[in-house]
């Protein structure tokens, strides 16, 4: 009885093995390339765009919850909207304060606008992240939230100017973006003003403007590839 | 004027007290936090209750006079805004007014996102009530109008018709501009049944869609969804309630007979699967698993090992017309010279007070007989010595210390039987042959020499009994006696203690086995042979055999000292291994090796045999008879 139950069982499990082993492997993810080389998969610039815009809507829920968690940590007391006792090192960047303005503004500026808020903010990050990692037991509330901002936004902006030259290369965007592309073109002379802003006004600061980063892509995204809603 | 200053006067004055007080609430704590309203007894202040967005590019906001209920005439008071865009920036007054719900409403080309909007309301005289919290942006007041077109669809039923699950789909809210992307929304739908007050939630998500599990059939529940920004925290308010019920399906019948069907169909195939294999087991398991053959020696068929079927083995064995066989089985026979046939005559009376005189005379006609063999014993047994329990067994050939009273071999002799005895029976086998009462029996003494008691079995078979009562003992076997002496002596022993009675005649008669064996005791063999036999185990004193009792007669007169040391020293008694060793009918003996020249050294099945009394030949099996069983048969097949 024993050895025949055994081998009943051994066929069963070597059936079973076929049935699951004979299933496809896991896809294999195609290699990403800009030039349309053979055997690329070739993204296209709606793709590019969504995966620029759920950067920027990840980036924007870090700094939303960094912002909070500070808040929290920092400062318990009520709401600190109107303490803030100067602008934002930002505010010299025109931005479209509103859908219809930001529907209205020629595609280049829009580029250019999210591009310079993208750059104005890597050195403040880096810097609060420095001034943070005095504070260990922020980080480990905060779970080193500020490295991974200051890490999405360089990441976000390289995408951005992927995204910028796909559409040169399309023809979408005239070339006077690229003049704009290099980092020194940024450096405007308030470029150090961050570095009088408090910690806390800097996040304060940055929630704001990556919702606006994230809506402007949005905004352009919807304008540039041809949608449904648009 | 001077009224109006006066009140003007007072009420700064109040306020200036009520503050130095600070027991008023917080001015203008209006929407970005709780309204107390503990303090409705207190003075209130012009405040604003509440600002809200709806799509994220208008915006409103409500104020209330508080309990200054002369301001509450509209116009009374005046609601100011700063939009903090420039350093320069200025206050400037509501661009709409609805005084019917005293709310400000700022349209899409006076709201500005990211930009931080403070809220100030002023009365005819420039009161300012103003409040540092009420400052806000526009995108953290987004609170988004509730999802429309609520609908649901059953989606599944469960087997047990008890529960359902259910898909509802809605739509955003029209205001929301959600396919350009401008407002990314989340949904929560709560449920709950019937009318009670708990309201169960779901996960919050981003699709207009959601399956609501595990429903109960014939309840009704109430189903609503809010929403709200991602990343933000404001929830706009509740859709409207959809009314999800399911009432009882009558449940046809072709599912449970489908269900019926297939659970019975394959437990009867389960069924008649496992009969069939349990009735084709055997073939199965030969097919699947095929038999290890059998040992197989060559030139012997195994079928000749079977019961009753020894006489063609020895016939083999012996070399007779088979190839392949070392013929020597002849040699096992030039020393069986230990078989001898032994009358005693029986017409003398044996009382039990006699017993010992008959077995005086017994006993000396057994001595008389039995010398010579005793002789040719020790001839014999020195002819054997040989191997490296040569030292032991020259110390049971000849005479050494007596042995233990557990180390007995009983010599079987003969001995008269007396006329009033019960049957006797040698064996079960030749019971039925000897069972006429009164029969003596003649036992055929194996006084072989101690080379026959250890390297063979000390027993012998009954061959034939002979009309004058004697009783041919054949070699091989005295598995019966040996077996039976053990008890007997047990018997004997007991009987040694008391007097000899008649009571004890008599319990001997109705005890009596079924023959009687006497020990004989040869004066000086009796001793080798004790002392040969010293090295055999014992058997266990608690062996009984009912009913084969043998009665073991000392040889009294002949030999005093045995009877006296019957306790002390080993008396003649020789107990035969212990039965164990000895199926009860098979003529056979343990095979205990086989030597180099592949031949069977057939040995007693005593381990303290040594089996050093070999005949020198080698190839000689001291065995008589080549008995083998053929179980053991296969621990030799090499």
């Amino acid at each position: 009885n024993c050895p025949l139950s055994l081998l009943v069982s051994v066929v069963l499990v070597g059936l079973l093995c076929l049935v699951f082993c004979s299933q496809p492997t896991s896809l294999d993810a195609a290699p990403l390339c800009t030039n349309a080389e053979a055997g690329c998969h070739v993204l296209s610039l709606a793709n590019l765009f969504d995966r620029v815009i759920q950067h920027s809507a990840r980036m924007h829920s870090i700094s939303n919850d960094l912002h909070s968690e500070f808040e929290l940590y920092f400062l318990p007391s009520k709401n600190q909207i109107g303490r803030v006792s100067r602008n934002c090192h930002t505010s010299n960047i025109l931005t479209p304060n509103g859908k219809e303005n930001a529907q209205r503004m020629a595609r280049e500026e829009l580029t250019e606008v999210i591009l310079k808020l993208l750059v104005a903010w890597r050195d403040p990050l880096w810097h609060f992240h420095q001034s943070m990692t005095h504070f260990h037991d922020f980080i480990d509330f905060s779970s080193n939230k500020s490295l991974k901002m200051s890490d999405m936004v360089h990441e976000l902006r390289k995408g951005v100017q992927k995204v910028v030259e796909k559409m040169q290369m399309l023809g979408i965007l005239s070339n006077s973006v690229s003049s704009l592309m290099s980092p020194e073109a940024f450096l405007a002379p308030g470029s150090a003003e961050w570095r009088l802003m408090k910690d806390y006004e800097l996040l304060y600061c940055f929630r704001r403007d990556s919702n606006k980063v994230q809506n402007y892509l949005k905004i352009l995204k919807c304008r540039i590839v041809p949608e449904d809603g648009c | 004027m001077n009224i109006m200053a006066l009140s003007l006067a007072s009420n700064l004055l109040i306020l200036l007290i009520l503050s130095s007080l600070d027991w008023l609430p917080s001015p203008g704590s209006t929407f970005l936090t709780d309204w107390d309203h503990t303090t409705s007894s207190a003075l209130i202040e012009p405040h604003f209750t509440e600002c809200i967005s709806r799509d994220q590019e208008t915006f409103r906001c409500w104020w209330s006079p508080g309990t200054f209920h002369n301001l509450s005439s509209p116009g009374a008071l005046r609601v100011f805004y700063l939009k903090k865009e420039s350093p320069t920036s200025q206050w400037k007054e509501c661009p709409k007014y609805i005084h019917s719900n005293r709310e400000c409403f700022f349209d899409a080309n006076h709201t500005s996102i990211w930009i931080t909007y403070c809220m100030q309301l002023r009365t005819q005289n420039n009161i300012t009530y103003f409040n540092e919290d009420d400052c806000f942006r526009v995108e953290n007041i987004v609170r988004p109008d509730p999802p429309v077109s609520l609908n649901w669809t059953l989606l599944t039923i469960s087997p047990s018709r008890l529960n359902y699950d259910v898909m509802v789909n809605w739509e955003s809210p029209p205001t929301a501009d959600v396919r350009l992307g401008w407002m990314r929304l989340e949904y929560e739908l709560q449920y709950r049944e019937g009318n009670t007050t708990n309201w169960e939630a779901l996960e919050i998500q981003p699709h207009s869609h959601q399956t609501i599990y595990g429903l109960h059939l014939g309840k009704e529940y109430e189903v609503h969804i809010r929403c709200r920004m991602q990343v933000f925290i404001k929830f706009g308010e509740f859709s409207e309630s959809i009314f999800i019920q399911v009432t009882e399906i009558p449940s046809t019948e072709f599912p449970v007979h489908l269900t019926l069907v297939f659970v019975f169909g394959t437990v009867g195939i389960l069924i008649l699967i496992m009969l069939i294999v349990i009735s084709q087991q055997n073939r199965l398991m030969i097919f699947l698993l095929p038999p290890v053959p059998a040992p197989k020696i060559k030139g012997i068929d195994s079928e000749l090992l079977k019961k009753g079927k020894l006489d063609e083995l020895n016939f083999m064995l012996s070399g007779g017309g088979m190839d392949g066989l070392p013929i020597y089985a002849p040699d096992f026979y030039q020393d069986e010279l230990w078989v001898e046939l032994m009358e005693v005559n029986e017409t003398e009376d044996v009382d039990s007070g006699e017993k010992e005189d008959n077995r005086g005379s017994d006993t000396q006609k057994l001595l008389g007989q039995s010398q010579p063999v005793s002789q040719h014993i020790n001839i014999s047994c020195s002819n054997s010595i040989s191997g490296p329990d040569a030292e032991s067994a020259q110390a049971t050939c000849y005479n050494s210390d007596l042995p233990e009273e557990e180390t007995l071999m009983l010599m079987a002799t003969l001995l008269p039987g007396q006329p009033d005895e019960e049957e006797t029976s040698l064996d079960t086998v030749e019971r039925s042959s000897a069972s006429e009462t009164g029969e003596r029996q003649l036992i055929q003494t194996q006084t072989r020499g101690p080379q026959t008691w250890v390297n063979t079995d000390f027993y012998a078979q009954v061959s034939n009994v002979m009309p004058s009562g004697g009783v041919v003992l054949s070699p091989g076997q005295q598995l019966r006696i040996q077996e039976s002496i053990s008890a007997a002596e047990k018997e004997t022993k007991k009987k040694r203690k008391e007097s000899e009675d008649s009571e004890e005649s008599e319990e001997r008669k109705q005890k009596e086995p079924q023959f009687q064996l006497l020990v004989v005791d040869p004066e000086g063999s009796a001793y080798s042979t004790e002392s040969s036999i010293q090295q055999i185990s014992t058997p266990p004193p608690s062996s009984p055999m009912p009913g084969e009792g043998y009665h073991i007669i000392h040889p009294q007169p002949v030999e005093p000292r045995p009877a006296a040391t019957m306790e002390v020293n080993p008396s003649p008694y020789i107990l035969p291994d212990s039965p164990q060793f000895f199926a009860p009918v098979a003529d056979y003996t343990v095979v205990q090796e086989l030597d180099s020249h592949h031949s069977l050294l057939l040995n007693l099945p005593s381990h303290q045999t040594p089996p050093s009394c070999l005949p020198q030949h080698p190839l000689k099996a001291p065995m008589p008879v080549g008995y083998i069983t053929p179980d053991l048969l296969g621990n030799l097949s090499q």
